[in-house]
């Protein structure tokens, strides 16, 4: 099978601007992978690309996991943070990641509106998409990850 | 100076906001846009000096946004800063009248690095 067009190696360098900017800026609680796919999640954010490469970026984590990400990104204390500032930044979360991804596919795509479900990873079904690759890890004893779904019909076709 | 802040994400006009104080240009009037649609209406009502804006938004996008205010004769001081990076929209955004492009996640050093000429 040849290499996915997005790799774990790309996923965790976009992760690490992701956390040097707005979750860890000062070094201290990095995203540390494990590679656990089947790591549980409780919430997750998702955007789809279309156009010339077809499929979804999914970032998923668990509750305290989102909470916490809210609240660096608010500059807030945890308990401070409202269900509605989770959602957000669950959703900015995947649009920053996918937009970084956007970069590395094809000329001609476009990126959707993110959208947030307050649920695992695994009650979110991509039909006819399957999994190229993906970052699991533990942030500050969190789980964390984000996956890439490629549409399996274009890759058939290709 | 004033600044229009758009972006659909209320967490990421804070960010935004935030940046801008850190990088030394947190005594403007700033004013905030939530959809591409609110961005059109409040560079006509609100007059701003310059307009910071996402990309991805509901109603309209950003280049919309900077397209239809060129196209009413609106000449204000216009930008990017979305997680979108490709050249294309770069072009895009140069061609229709983009004075800058900002990549999200950013820092103050480039917030710094691109409003120091033009805020002061």
């Amino acid at each position: 099978m040849s290499e996915p067009v997005v790799t774990e190696g790309d996923l965790a360098e976009m992760a690490e601007q992701v956390w040097v900017s707005y979750l860890d800026p000062e070094g201290v609680n990095p995203l540390v992978p494990h590679g656990d796919v089947k790591q549980l999640s409780e919430v997750h954010s998702t955007v789809s690309i279309t156009g010339s490469w077809h499929g979804h970026l999914v970032y998923a984590s668990s509750q305290n996991a989102a909470r916490k990400a809210a609240a660096a990104f608010l500059a807030m204390e945890p308990d401070e943070v409202a269900q509605e500032d989770i959602s957000d930044v669950l959703g900015e979360l995947a649009n920053i990641v996918g937009g970084n991804v956007k970069a590395m596919l094809p000329a001609g795509c476009f990126l959707s509106l993110p959208t947030v479900v307050l649920a695992p990873d695994t009650a979110s079904y991509y039909p006819a998409a399957e999994r190229i690759s993906g970052l699991y890890g533990v942030w500050d004893g969190e789980p964390v990850s984000i996956s890439m779904w490629q549409s399996v019909k274009q890759e058939a076709s290709a | 100076m004033k600044i229009l802040i758009a972006d659909d994400s209320r967490v990421m006009r804070q960010i935004v906001t935030r940046t801008l104080r850190q990088a030394g240009f947190g005594d403007h009037d700033l004013v905030e846009a939530a959809d591409g649609k609110q961005a059109v209406d409040m560079a006509v009502a609100e007059k701003p000096d310059l307009v910071i804006s996402d990309w991805n938004m509901p109603e309209m996008t950003g280049i919309e946004v900077l397209q239809q205010l060129r196209a009413a004769g609106n000449n204000v001081k216009f930008g990017f800063v979305t997680s979108e990076c490709t050249a294309e929209m770069q072009q895009a955004a140069e061609a229709a009248g983009s004075a800058f492009f900002i990549v999200k996640p950013f820092t103050a050093e480039r917030f710094d690095e691109v409003f120091s000429p033009i805020l002061g």
